[in-house]
């Protein structure tokens, strides 16, 4: 097992560690509390090219230069930007976890963003988009989420478009790192092979550079439930089978539902064994492919079926995943139904936790969105105490069988008339608008 | 407890493997030959329980592939002693998961469970091994589940269909390496179950495989535990399939294919060197040197410089008798894959031409340790890197002298093998092209 420590630096970073001698490998993660969420209308991507464009080099180094160190390192990183976060997550050989630090320091604090740069990551990222679009899955998921937040700023892609893309400039990405990449902003985590006597040395000097000033707040509101059964086809030449996502909105970190809610759909679509699974791949054989989940954000996210059957037996799929959740709403899991996902939940839980980057990843959450540290560490509990009246009654409060939105990628002429039946409206949308 | 069960005594200890600094692969065999690798590693309350068999699509015919596959799938449905639909309703009621994989040389199945509870692993993984139950109409369904796999994979999948032309054009339709896994769909929709039967009876038993035991167990335990099990299992006489005839280099090959896809792709493979030899090392530092990393040759060149692809990788298959190794390139609108053969064609020139600096062997060697020790992070992760080692090596700890084979690699090696496997008349490329399929 490994060490748990936290501490604060005095630029108000919260640094929390997990220290584990086992192997000589240093993960980190670091979480900025921004995101898409803060790409003005019309400029959506930028976050995102905010992000990349701190690995474009420092103002010792680079963008060659500084990859280039990274590797030589035996270090990888990658950025993932979402729309609550900007994340780096990193993997480094301890032997080399100082100069690491410092360099990842230097990325964050001295950003060459030099012009040339800038309209290099604009081509890249728009050229990423473009390819984007060879994945159905993607593409599904895409239409799905457009469909259901609409207005919602959760509709929109952290990738952003072409055009709004290319109205990014120069003083956009400066002023959007200066106003969001501050210490009180981030969280960092440490898990592996470090040692605490040294670390808030080493993260002092690292980190000293960042900026002290307070992130602005990124104000949100709910989004609205879009109603009636509405079917979005993505319609791509050449499919032999279709990419669906069924799904209603889901719920929120902070919901008092929240956890009766992760049983009640682990019931019905997160085990091998839950229904939706059984129905659809073990009894008919018609997807590989099968689940539910329970999304949760800052708002409520998007509760999700994913199945991908073929285009010759999508309709009738499709009437199923609707029949299942038309029983899933009106009557809840069964007794034994919940007694098994609530088993299955608080004894996998050991996966969750098995090594010291996976238990790190809870407090870096916990501690990001602000939930007491008490959401992770009594997970246990509050899954245990789950009956069976509440999860119906969540149920009822969150989900609904009426307002389903469908997403489905495929050949249009050979579903589309199978599927008009099922939905109150259907729109058809070419893969290549997506 | 059956007479012939009790009868079974544990087996002597055979072998210890180091397996890094602080810990031991404790080696044993069943007078049925049955192998048993048992990892004590108490870093986490869980237990990684795999059983490798030595089967895949390498054993297949012509006309019936996809087979070890889709028996793959039908180890999950029921057995004598367990019904359908319970191996995951048993597991999943601990806490456990489980899953399964096929490739050429092996299939392996894995259930991760909390330790306070492993032994249940013992006795679903028992039970199918040797009481295996195979009903017409769930063998049907579970066709349709792989139909709908390939479907997902490869029929509308860019990437796999083109991996699935490359390896049939390089090794041939006909040779084992160059037919799916998962099978052609002719051949997936034509399987009945007395085929499955006949290919369960000829490659599933304990003399064809090898158990891994890792995680929070006791050694002694652990083996005692399964030589109960399994000790009655009668052995079968091991199938021995002839040694495969590797292709040798006949000029180039181009195919072409049409897909509804943004932007053209490329892919080029060659035959490459079977996993145990030294050569695939060095084939993989090579390959690491192009393609990994975004200060990688080919990336720099294609993706930031001359900015005509999006992506550029490269795989190499670790197989027992010959591998194959590709790069693909996705391309960026307006750029062909002519383009990129053209600027590949440089940078394997460059390859033959200079040695790569010591410098950049580093990076690399750094890169791939990196690598190796995120393979060790977990439990699941140590037992799984145990049963392929063993498998296709015969050395559980093999992934540790890999590492040091990556790092014995010269930039001699380099240029030797970039030229003994890279060549232009040894290759077959793959040119995507916009349209319809």
């Amino acid at each position: 097992m490994s060490e748990r420590h936290r501490f604060v630096t005095s630029a108000g970073t919260v640094v929390l560690v997990e220290e584990s001698h086992a192997i000589p490998l240093v993960d980190l993660t670091a979480v900025f509390r921004t995101g898409a969420l803060a790409d003005p209308i019309g400029q959506e991507g930028l976050a995102r090219i905010a992000a990349r464009m701190l690995r474009m080099g420092t103002a010792a180094r680079s963008a060659e230069e500084t990859e280039e160190t990274l590797e030589k390192l035996g270090a990888s990183m990658s950025i993932d930007v979402s729309h609550g976060s900007i994340r780096f997550m990193a993997s480094v050989i301890a032997r080399s976890f100082p100069k690491f630090l410092e360099l990842f320091g230097q990325i964050l604090t001295a950003p060459a963003l030099r012009p040339r740069d800038l309209a290099r990551v604009k081509r890249e990222s728009i050229a990423d988009l473009a390819q984007q679009r060879d994945n159905d899955r993607w593409l599904a998921s895409r239409a799905f989420r457009s469909a259901l937040f609409g207005e919602h700023p959760y509709a929109r892609s952290p990738l952003g478009t072409a055009p709004s893309m290319r109205r990014i400039a120069q003083a956009d990405v400066a002023s959007f790192l200066e106003r969001h990449i501050t210490a009180p902003n981030l969280v960092l985590g440490i898990a592996g092979d470090v040692s605490m006597a040294e670390l808030p040395q080493l993260v002092g000097h690292a980190l000293g550079p960042l900026s002290r000033a307070k992130a602005p707040t990124i104000a949100l509101g709910s989004a609205a439930r879009p109603r009636g059964r509405r079917l979005v086809l993505v319609d791509k030449p050449g499919r032999t089978q279709t990419q669906m996502f069924v799904g209603t909105l889901g719920s929120r970190l902070r919901d008092a539902d929240f956890h009766t809610l992760l049983v009640a759909n682990t019931a019905f679509g997160g085990t091998f064994s839950a229904p939706l699974v059984q129905e659809v791949r073990a009894r008919r054989g018609f997807s590989y492919s099968a689940s539910s989940r329970l999304g949760a954000d800052r708002e409520r996210e998007a509760w999700t079926i994913y199945t991908h059957p073929s285009s010759e037996n999508a309709a009738t799929c499709l009437a199923l995943e609707l029949e299942l959740v038309d029983r899933f709403v009106s009557r809840g899991p069964t007794a034994t139904e919940l007694r098994f996902a609530k088993g299955y939940l608080v004894k996998s839980h050991a996966f969750d936790l098995d090594t010291p980057h996976k238990r790190l990843e809870p407090r870096v959450e916990a501690e990001v969105h602000g939930l007491p540290r008490a959401f992770h560490e009594r997970f246990v509990e509050r899954v245990s105490h789950v009956e069976l009246d509440a999860a119906r009654a969540a149920i009822h409060r969150r989900l609904s069988a009426d307002d389903l939105t469908i997403a489905l990628v495929a050949t249009a002429r050979d579903v589309i008339t199978s599927l008009e039946p099922l939905v109150d409206d259907v729109r058809v949308v070419p893969f290549d608008r997506i | 407890m059956s007479p012939a069960r009790a009868r079974t005594k544990p087996p002597a200890l055979l072998a210890e493997h180091p397996f890094g600094p602080s810990l031991r692969v404790l080696r044993y065999r069943l007078p049925n030959g049955l192998t048993i690798l048992v990892l004590r590693d108490p870093s986490a309350p869980i237990v990684s329980y795999h059983t490798w068999f030595r089967v895949g699509s390498r054993h297949e015919t012509p006309g019936k592939t996809g087979q070890a596959h889709l028996l793959e799938h039908l180890m999950f449905i029921e057995t004598e002693s367990v019904a359908e639909g319970e191996f995951d309703r048993l597991l999943e009621a601990e806490g456990g998961e489980s899953n399964a994989a096929t490739w050429t040389d092996w299939t392996y199945y894995y259930e991760n469970l909390p330790a306070s509870t492993w032994k249940l692993a013992v006795r679903l993984e028992a039970g199918r091994m040797n009481g295996l139950v195979l009903v017409p109409k769930r063998v049907a369904s579970e066709k349709e589940v792989v139909e709908s796999e390939r479907r997902d994979r490869v029929e509308d999948d860019v990437d796999g269909a083109v991996s699935e032309r490359l390896y049939a054009s390089v090794f041939g339709r006909q040779h084992p390496y160059g037919w799916p896994t998962i099978g052609w769909m002719r051949d997936i929709r034509a399987f009945s179950p007395a085929d499955c039967r006949r290919f369960y009876r000829a490659h599933y038993a304990p003399n064809h495989a090898t158990i891994v035991v890792a995680g929070d167990v006791d050694p002694a335990d652990a083996v005692k535990t399964i030589a109960e099990a399994y000790g009655h299992f009668p052995s079968s006489p091991a199938p021995k399939p002839s040694p495969l005839k590797i292709p040798s280099a006949r000029g180039e090959k181009r195919l072409e294919m049409r897909w509804p896809t943004p932007t053209e792709k490329l892919a080029i493979g060659w035959v490459a060197p079977a996993f145990e030899q030294r050569d695939h090392a060095v084939l993989t530092v090579l390959t690491h040197v192009l393609a990994s990393g975004r200060s990688a040759r080919l990336h720099v060149d294609l993706v930031r410089e001359r900015e005509i692809a999006s992506e550029v990788r490269m795989s190499l298959a670790p197989f027992r008798e010959a591998s194959l190794v590709d790069a693909w390139v996705s391309l960026r609108e307006g750029h062909t894959a002519v383009d990129a053969l053209r600027a590949i064609d440089l940078q394997l020139a460059r390859l033959a031409k200079e040695a790569v600096p010591a410098a950049e062997l580093d990076k690399v060697k750094n890169g791939l340790e990196l690598s190796f020790l995120g393979g060790l992070e977990t439990v699941p992760g140590k037992a799984e890197q145990i049963g392929f080692s063993e498998t296709v090596v015969g050395d559980p700890s093999h992934a540790f002298v890999r590492l040091e084979e990556y790092r014995s690699v010269t930039p001699a090696d380099v240029r030797r093998v970039a030229a003994k496997v890279l060549a232009a008349d040894a290759r077959t490329i793959v040119r995507v092209l916009r349209g319809r399929a």
